[in-house]
Parts: structure tokens; C-alpha cells; sequence
């Protein structure tokens, strides 16, 4: 016979403001079944749960309803008291009487008949709940980090020196990422690649982590702990063991005039090719697209001069599977397609340059070696704008956020235009200054204070050429008037926007994106690198523009969440799953369909002497995750949901 | 020499050999317009088989007989279009293998009946795709338009008064070759979704019940509906999930035996209208 406690909380005003909570007390008193039924302001509060234990040992309950907030408040709460009184927790159940009823309706007389009635109806409910344990699941200690640059390596590192072992994937030829290409860095100026090449380095060098550069994750299946990821490792028709990475390939590759990707277009690379000089491992690769011996099938250049026999162009893309337990993402950022801009003139004028451009021009490593020229003509600009916003914070270009980090390398490239070109001019158009940031707002006064970077604040409407110099209308909104410059480079400050294929990532991963295709996290302030999906972390600019101290952070915090993963031997995991009745399975596999986790096996029914009488399906209790897509596709009712079980379901519908 | 005659030669050359351990055709029924099922093990009984546009029951269902084809040999079956794409299906559920199923195939236009060429259920693609084809333009008959014509309270009250006569007998259930589950929903009583008793509200869900469970599924073969004692047209509530789903995916079942069920499978280019 049920015993079944029932608990109304008032919530202070929150239930009992709307609800007449003596009368759900009154009604479910006498409702068959129940043993005691009473009120209390705060059940959540100490004393509150104090009275449900006291009452399940007292009363020797069989379930506990709290009448009270969602489930997914204080449902843990509660449960954990019934544990703690002795009780098996998934016997406790949660009517919520105030997101669906106190909150949303006006009329205290209804609201009090339909609290009555969804307490009842989970009463029902409790009637035909059975125990529940936890099912207990292995931890695999190898974590996947998909990207290489300052996020994916300092993420990868921190796990690694923690004794972890990590896969570190991405899919160029090198590690390195964005940061690789910059200049100097703000707001020190230190110089980007000799801060990142010894992480690299590090990485690559590091006996806990394994490098897979050129490579890309195909597959993602499994959950927290037990991810089963396959990797594609693409053809680089180079041998990496045998290659020394000497070189000689790529001073005879006949095909010297293709656009540097790495250099955003300003310099040149041949097919064979590693992306620049520090590239990790320094192991050239062969771009299919642009080889002659794949576009011609003649050449092989590149296999005559190699003194290893590294080239193989009979190489194919290779899969690996691996078992992995925890995935940091890390794949970072694109810049906004300028061609947005026309009326900036990018494509058009070829001094008109990108952030990155000019981050490339003022490198060291550079096409120029560090020397800030026209990509026109090779001249050393006098005058130079910046335009601040190109993109950003304009919600008519689908970009309404602020990148972040522009108002900060904008100042920056002043700047260092400024330590290389004493005679320069800087004039940059903004709407805001945003320097937030330890030794940010500083920055942005030194480059206006003492090198020389005039600021306008405004946006520039038109730009052309005039006389082999760029012409640059904006307004000086300040001032109140239009301002036109004469320039001999313009740079634009692009919009910080996704990786073109983060959707299709995320799809593979099973996480979330915002509406821009940044990934999302489980919860802004709260829990800010995981994400809605247990046991996948984020870190840097994949998640939202980011500069180079707050990915590293990022990187480093979800570092520390997948060593807290990784501290303990077995996971706990809710014991909501489906159970199949193999009597009435008739092996259909629209189950098997229907899965989105691969959770359901087909298992042999056999006779004494093994043999297979019928198939039927099997649900993998480590892989199913309770979502019940299964259940509905059963056409005979075969599958159940422990924990919200067709007769469960069912009493508590028919007890409305 | 007439269908009849060279599929009973087939049939008896087939069991001869040994290629076949069983032909499912048809016999002459109890009155001269009717045909029933026969189940033929030995040559010599293969003089009973009859074809001819008389035989319209759909026999692919008799194949699941439970451990008929468990022994892994071969039953012959005279089959139309209906059946073989019924054959497909059963093939992509998992229910049994097309390489078992030695197809005697048939057609019949009006009062003729027509070979149709092909062994294996994968042989008769081009017809099941010229069928497509033709469903896709085929009108609705007299009383499926009447019905379209109506408006939702009047289609409502149509089918109650059709489901008012409706006994709970399960013929149409038993007659369906795509009602092969070990336990049919309205045999679980543990709930009880489905109210067993024949009243308005359990005709109605036991009725609205099997049309979901058919749609995308359903091959028109129309068993149910001549299974019916009380004459029910069945038949309309399936010809309008299979347009419905023919419309909304192109998903026409039975197409091959790899067909993915239309309520299982997920395309980017599925269109969403019904999603408010």
C-alpha cells in the first residue's frame, strides 16, 4: 500500500500569493494513497527539508511529492533529502505549482483547482515509481582538443603537464592559429611569434600530448568520459617521419605564384609548402589544388630533389578512431568578408588592406619583413587611416556584436607604424574606444599621446582614388563636420566572425551555436566554458571575440574542468534510460534509426544449444541518455523510459 | 498459353527442383468470385493455383508466418506492384530477406492480368517507379473527394458514423501485411492506451492508431478494407497519410529494400509547414 507524502511549499509569496495552499493541502489529504499531506513557507530551506526527512521516517513514506518550484531547481535538493531519510531518491517527485501555475495565471480559484490537480496527477505518478540507481560509467583520461592555436596549445599544455594525455588536432599543416600571424602584441608589444614558438614547440615536444596537424575530427560519438571520435588525417603526400623539412622541395617547386593563405594574400608560396618559417612540425605539404603533377601529371620535382624519399603522391586521407574522454573546443575565428564593405573600397584599391593585412606587413616574418609598404606599388605610406568598426557593431551586416579586439590593434598598428616610420601620419575613424583591460585604456592614450595617432570620431562614408592616393570622407561627429583625408593606405579593422563551418562542428559535436555561429555555452555567467552537451568545453575566439589574455584564460579554465573530469575513476550517470521487453521486440530497428546516440545494439535470442532463434534490441545503458525518441518510435510499445514509464505517464495523465 | 498456365508450370518446376520449398498463390475461393490464399508444398498440387483479375488479396503478409523463412530456403509468392514494394518494406524492417522470396509477378489492368517480368523484389524498380508516378497524378476517387470537400466537423462526424459500426474484430490488423508486431499496441494493457471496448472514443482511437502506425509505410493494397466484415472504407484514411507523405518528402514506400522509413529519416530539405 502507497504512503505517499505530500509537501506545498509557499515559496514566500511566489506560490502562495496566487494559490490557496491549505486547500491543495485539504484536497490531497484524503486522495487515496497519501499519507500525510502539509505546508510550510520554505521547504528548500533547512528546516523545511528537516520535516520531509522527519516525515519519511516518521510516516515510513513509499514516495515524496514536493509541490514547490520547477524541477530543475530544488528537484536535487529534495531527492537528496529523501536519500538522506532513507529513501531512494528518484521516489520523490516535484509537482510544479508555480512556473506552470502561481506565476502564469490570475484567478487565485483556479490557480488553487489546477495546483490541486497537477499535485494529484504526480501523485499518480509516484504511485508506480520503482527504485532507481545510478549507473556507474569509466572515465577514458584522454582529452581531444580540436584547434592549435594559443587556445587549443594552452589548453592542450595545461592538461598535459597535469599528467593527462591529450590529442591535439588541427587541421593546417602547422600549430599556431591566428596568433602566429600577428605582429606585435598589445599591450606590452611583444613580439607575437617569440612568445608563441616556444609553446608550439612545447606542444609538439611534449610526451603527454599527440600531434595531429593537416587533420581534421570526421566523427563524434559517445558521451562524457567515453566519446568515441574518428579523425581524418588528410593527405600531405609527404612523409612526415622521413622528411627532415630541409626545404629543398620548396625553393624547386615550379609553382611559386600562389597567394599565401598565411600571408592573407600579400605574399607568395609554392604548392609545396609549410605555412611559415617557425611552422610545428616543419614539415611541408603538397596542395593538390595548385601542383602541376596533379593538375598536368607531369613534374615531381619535388620528388626528385628530396634526398629522404619523403614524397609519396600516392598518399590517401587516413582515419584514426579514438577513444577519448573529454573535447576542449578551440577552433577560433575567421575575419568578416570584406567584399561586405563596398563603399571601403577592399578588392577594389589594393591599398586598402584588412587588420590581418597589415599585422602581416608589419611583421617581421612578413612578405615585406616587417617593412610597412603599399601593397601597390611597394611605397612607404606618409599618411595612413584606420577605420575602426569595418563591420562590427553594424547590425545591417548581420555583425551587431563588438569584436572586441580591434579598438586595442588598431591603437596597436598606429603605433607600431608610428616606432618604424617617425615621419608618419595615423588618422583613425571610431565610433567608441573600448580599452577594458588591464593596461588597455592606457595603451590607447599612448598611441594617441605619444605616437602621433589622430583619432576622428566618426564613420567614414565614401573612399576613393584620386591622383594615386586613396581620398577618405567621413564625419568628425565631435566637431560636427565632414573630414576628408588624403591616404596612402587604408586598413580596416574586419569584424571578428566564425569559422565558416562552425555550424557544421557543432552538428558533429552535438553542442550549440548562437545566432552568428559562435559556440554557446552551457550558461553565460555561471558556466561559461562548458557547454549544453557534458564533457565539451570551449575555449577562445570559437566561443565569442576574443583578444589573446582572455582565450588563454578560457583555455586554461576549461583545461581545469576536464582535469576535474579526469580526478575521478567512474562517473555517475542518471539511471533515466530505455529498457526494451525483448517478449514483445520484433527486431524492426526503428529504434536503431530513431537513436541519436547509438545507444541501441542488436542483441541474438538463442535456444539452450546457441541457436539464434530472433533479433531483438538492446539498449547500451552506458550510451542511452534517457531521451525517449526511441519510445515513441516503437510501434508496439516494446520500449520504456525507466523513471517516466508509459504507466507512469499514463496515471499521471489520467489523474488530471 | 495463358499467365495461369506458365506460372503453374514455374511454380511446379520450382518445387521440382527444389528451388523453393512452398508457393503462395491463389485457389478458387468458396463462390466463383471469390479467391483464397493457398500454401502449395508439392508439384503435382500446382494444377490448383488460378490468376486472374480475381486475385487481389496482397499474400506477401504470409510470409512472416513466425519461423516459415527461419530455415533460410526460398518460398515462391505470386505478387502485383503492392506486393513487392510490401516486400521491400518488410525486407528494410528487418522482418525478413528479399533474397528468400521468389517473386511470380503480376498486374492487373482492369479485367486482364499481366506478367510482370523479375524474380527479386530489386528486378521491379522501373514498375514501382512508373506506380509512383501514376499515384502522383492519380485523382482521388468519388467518396475521397466528397470527404476533402468537407469541412472538419463534417469530415469528424463522417467518421464517427463510419467507426460507430466498427466491432473491434481486428480483421483489418490481421489482413495488413504491415502489421507484423509480436504484441499489437492494443494488446498492451499495461497501460492501456488504446480502449479495448467498441464505443465512439476506442473505434476511433484504435482506428486513428493503425493509420499513423501505417503512414509511409502503407502500400494501398487495400486487405484491410476487403477485410472488413462492416465494410469501413479503411482504405481513405491510408490514401491520405500516403498522399500526405508523398507530398511533404516524395517518399513513396517500398521503393527498394534500403528505403529509410519517412518517420525515422531526416533530410535538411524536409520541408517544415507543419510546424506552427
Amino acid at each position: 500500500m502507497a504512503r505517499i507524502g505530500v509537501f506545498v511549499c509557499h515559496c514566500g509569496e511566489n506560490i502562495a500569493g496566487r494559490v490557496d495552499c491549505s486547500k491543495v493541502v485539504l484536497a490531497l489529504e484524503n486522495h487515496p494513497g497519501v499519507s500525510v499531506a502539509t505546508e510550510y513557507k520554505y521547504f528548500c530551506s533547512d528546516p523545511g527539508q528537516e520535516a520531509i526527512k522527519k516525515a519519511v521516517r516518521e510516516e515510513n513514506l513509499t514516495g515524496v511529492i514536493v509541490a514547490a518550484c520547477s524541477p530543475r531547481m530544488h528537484e536535487a535538493t529534495f531527492r537528496k533529502a529523501c536519500a538522506a531519510a532513507g529513501l531512494n531518491p528518484y521516489l520523490c517527485e516535484i509537482a510544479n505549482i508555480r512556473e506552470q501555475c502561481s506565476w502564469v495565471h490570475e484567478n487565485p480559484d483556479e490557480a488553487t483547482r489546477k495546483a490541486i490537480e497537477i499535485t494529484r496527477s504526480l501523485v499518480e505518478k509516484v504511485k508506480r515509481n520503482s527504485e532507481l540507481h545510478p549507473i556507474e560509467v569509466p572515465v577514458t583520461k584522454r582529452a581531444l582538443v580540436i584547434g592549435g592555436g594559443i587556445a587549443g596549445i594552452q589548453a592542450a599544455l595545461d592538461i598535459a603537464n597535469a599528467g593527462g594525455e591529450v590529442v591535439l588536432v588541427e587541421r593546417e599543416a602547422s600549430l599556431g592559429g591566428h596568433m602566429a600571424q600577428l605582429s606585435e602584441t598589445f599591450p606590452t608589444l611583444d613580439c607575437s611569434q617569440c612568445i608563441m614558438t616556444p609553446r608550439m614547440v612545447e606542444a609538439s615536444q611534449h610526451p603527454n600530448i599527440r600531434l595531429l596537424t593537416y587533420s581534421e575530427v570526421e566523427k563524434v560519438e559517445g558521451f562524457i568520459g567515453n566519446f568515441r571520435v574518428r579523425v581524418r588525417l588528410k593527405a600531405r603526400y609527404v612523409d612526415p617521419a622521413a622528411c627532415t623539412g630541409c626545404g629543398d622541395c620548396m625553393q624547386k617547386c615550379p609553382q611559386k605564384k600562389i597567394p599565401s593563405e598565411f600571408d592573407c594574400g600579400l605574399g607568395k608560396r609554392t604548392a609545396i609548402s609549410t605555412p611559415f618559417a617557425q611552422a610545428v612540425p616543419n614539415k611541408p605539404v603538397i596542395d593538390s589544388r595548385y601542383c602541376t603533377y596533379f593538375k598536368n601529371g607531369k613534374c615531381k620535382v619535388c620528388e626528385k630533389v628530396c634526398q629522404t624519399n619523403a614524397i609519396n603522391f600516392e598518399m590517401e586521407d587516413e582515419f584514426l578512431d579514438l577513444e577519448i574522454g573529454a573535447i576542449v573546443v578551440a577552433t577560433g575565428f575567421q575575419v568578416q568578408d570584406t567584399a561586405l564593405y563596398g563603399e571601403y573600397g577592399y578588392g577594389r584599391y589594393a591599398d586598402v588592406v584588412t587588420g590581418l593585412q597589415f599585422e602581416r606587413l608589419a611583421s617581421a616574418s612578413g612578405p615585406t619583413a616587417g617593412k610597412v609598404q603599399r601593397p601597390s606599388d611597394g611605397a612607404e605610406p606618409k599618411t595612413v587611416v584606420f577605420i575602426q568598426c569595418a563591420g562590427s557593431r553594424d547590425p545591417a551586416k548581420g555583425v551587431p556584436y563588438c569584436s572586441k579586439i580591434c579598438c586595442m590593434y588598431t591603437a596597436k598598428h598606429a603605433m607600431l607604424y608610428a616606432h618604424k616610420n617617425h615621419e608618419a601620419e595615423s588618422r583613425i575613424f571610431y565610433m567608441d574606444i573600448r580599452a577594458a583591460g588591464k593596461g588597455y585604456d592606457e595603451f590607447t592614450r599612448r598611441a594617441a599621446e605619444e605616437d602621433n595617432a589622430g583619432y576622428i570620431r566618426g564613420r567614414v562614408s565614401k573612399l576613393w582614388e584620386e591622383n594615386g592616393r586613396l581620398v577618405v570622407r567621413g564625419a568628425d561627429t565631435l566637431l560636427g563636420r565632414p573630414v576628408e583625408v588624403q591616404a596612402d593606405m587604408v586598413v580596416l579593422a574586419t569584424a571578428m566572425v566564425p569559422q565558416p563551418d562552425a555550424r557544421e562542428l557543432a552538428k558533429k559535436l552535438g553542442i550549440g551555436c548562437d545566432d552568428y555561429g559562435f559556440f554557446s555555452e552551457a550558461h553565460m555567467k555561471l558556466r561559461p566554458v562548458e557547454t549544453a552537451t557534458a564533457g565539451i568545453f570551449l575555449a577562445g575566439a570559437c566561443q565569442s571575440p576574443k583578444d589573446i589574455p582572455d582565450s588563454v584564460a578560457q583555455a586554461s579554465a576549461a583545461a581545469s574542468k576536464v582535469l576535474s573530469l579526469f580526478s575521478r575513476e567512474r562517473l555517475e550517470r542518471e539511471p533515466v534510460i530505455a529498457r526494451n521487453n525483448e517478449a514483445t521486440c520484433s527486431g524492426c530497428w526503428g529504434c536503431v534509426l530513431a537513436c541519436p546516440f547509438n545507444a541501441i545494439e542488436k542483441k541474438d535470442l538463442t535456444d539452450r544449444s546457441g541457436n539464434v532463434l530472433r533479433r531483438v534490441a538492446s539498449v547500451n545503458a552506458g550510451l542511452c541518455q534517457g531521451c525517449g525518441t526511441c519510445v515513441t518510435f516503437c510501434r508496439s510499445n516494446s520500449i520504456d523510459l525507466a523513471g517516466f514509464s508509459e504507466k507512469q505517464l499514463f496515471a499521471e495523465v489520467m489523474g488530471l | 498459353m495463358s499467365l495461369q498456365e506458365h506460372y503453374r508450370s514455374q511454380a511446379r518446376e520450382l518445387l521440382a527442383a527444389g528451388a523453393v520449398k512452398m508457393v503462395v498463390g491463389y485457389a478458387e475461393g468458396t463462390t466463383p468470385e471469390r479467391r483464397r490464399p493457398v500454401f502449395i508444398t508439392e508439384p503435382e498440387e500446382c494444377s490448383r493455383l488460378v490468376l486472374d483479375a480475381r486475385c487481389r488479396t496482397n499474400l506477401a503478409g504470409y510470409l512472416l508466418r513466425e519461423g516459415l523463412l527461419s530455415d533460410g530456403r526460398e518460398i515462391a509468392v505470386y505478387l502485383s506492384t503492392e506486393g513487392v514494394r510490401t516486400i521491400n518494406i518488410l525486407a528494410a524492417e528487418s522482418q525478413l530477406s528479399s533474397a528468400q522470396v521468389r517473386i511470380l509477378g503480376f498486374e492487373i489492368d482492369r479485367d486482364e492480368v499481366k506478367a510482370m517480368e523479375g524474380k527479386r523484389a530489386a528486378d521491379f524498380s522501373e514498375a514501382i517507379l512508373a506506380h509512383k508516378e501514376r499515384r502522383k497524378k492519380q485523382a482521388p476517387d468519388e467518396l475521397a473527394a466528397k470527404l476533402e470537400a468537407m469541412n472538419a466537423a463534417e469530415r469528424f462526424t463522417f467518421w464517427q458514423g463510419e467507426f460507430s459500426r466498427c466491432i473491434k474484430c481486428y480483421a483489418c490488423r490481421q489482413a495488413c501485411p504491415m502489421c507484423w508486431c509480436r504484441r499489437c499496441v492494443v494488446d498492451n494493457n499495461q497501460p492501456q492506451w488504446v480502449n479495448t471496448s467498441s464505443h465512439t472514443l476506442g473505434n476511433l482511437e484504435w482506428n486513428l492508431v493503425r493509420a499513423f502506425h501505417l503512414a509511409g509505410r502503407c502500400v494501398e493494397c487495400g486487405n484491410c478494407g476487403r477485410a472488413c466484415p462492416v465494410d469501413i472504407p479503411l482504405h481513405l484514411l491510408n490514401r491520405k497519410m500516403t498522399g500526405e507523405v508523398l507530398e511533404a518528402f516524395d517518399h513513396y514506400p517500398g521503393m527498394d529494400e534500403h528505403q529509410e522509413p519517412a518517420l525515422a529519416s531526416f533530410r535538411k530539405d524536409d520541408p517544415e509547414t507543419f510546424i506552427l
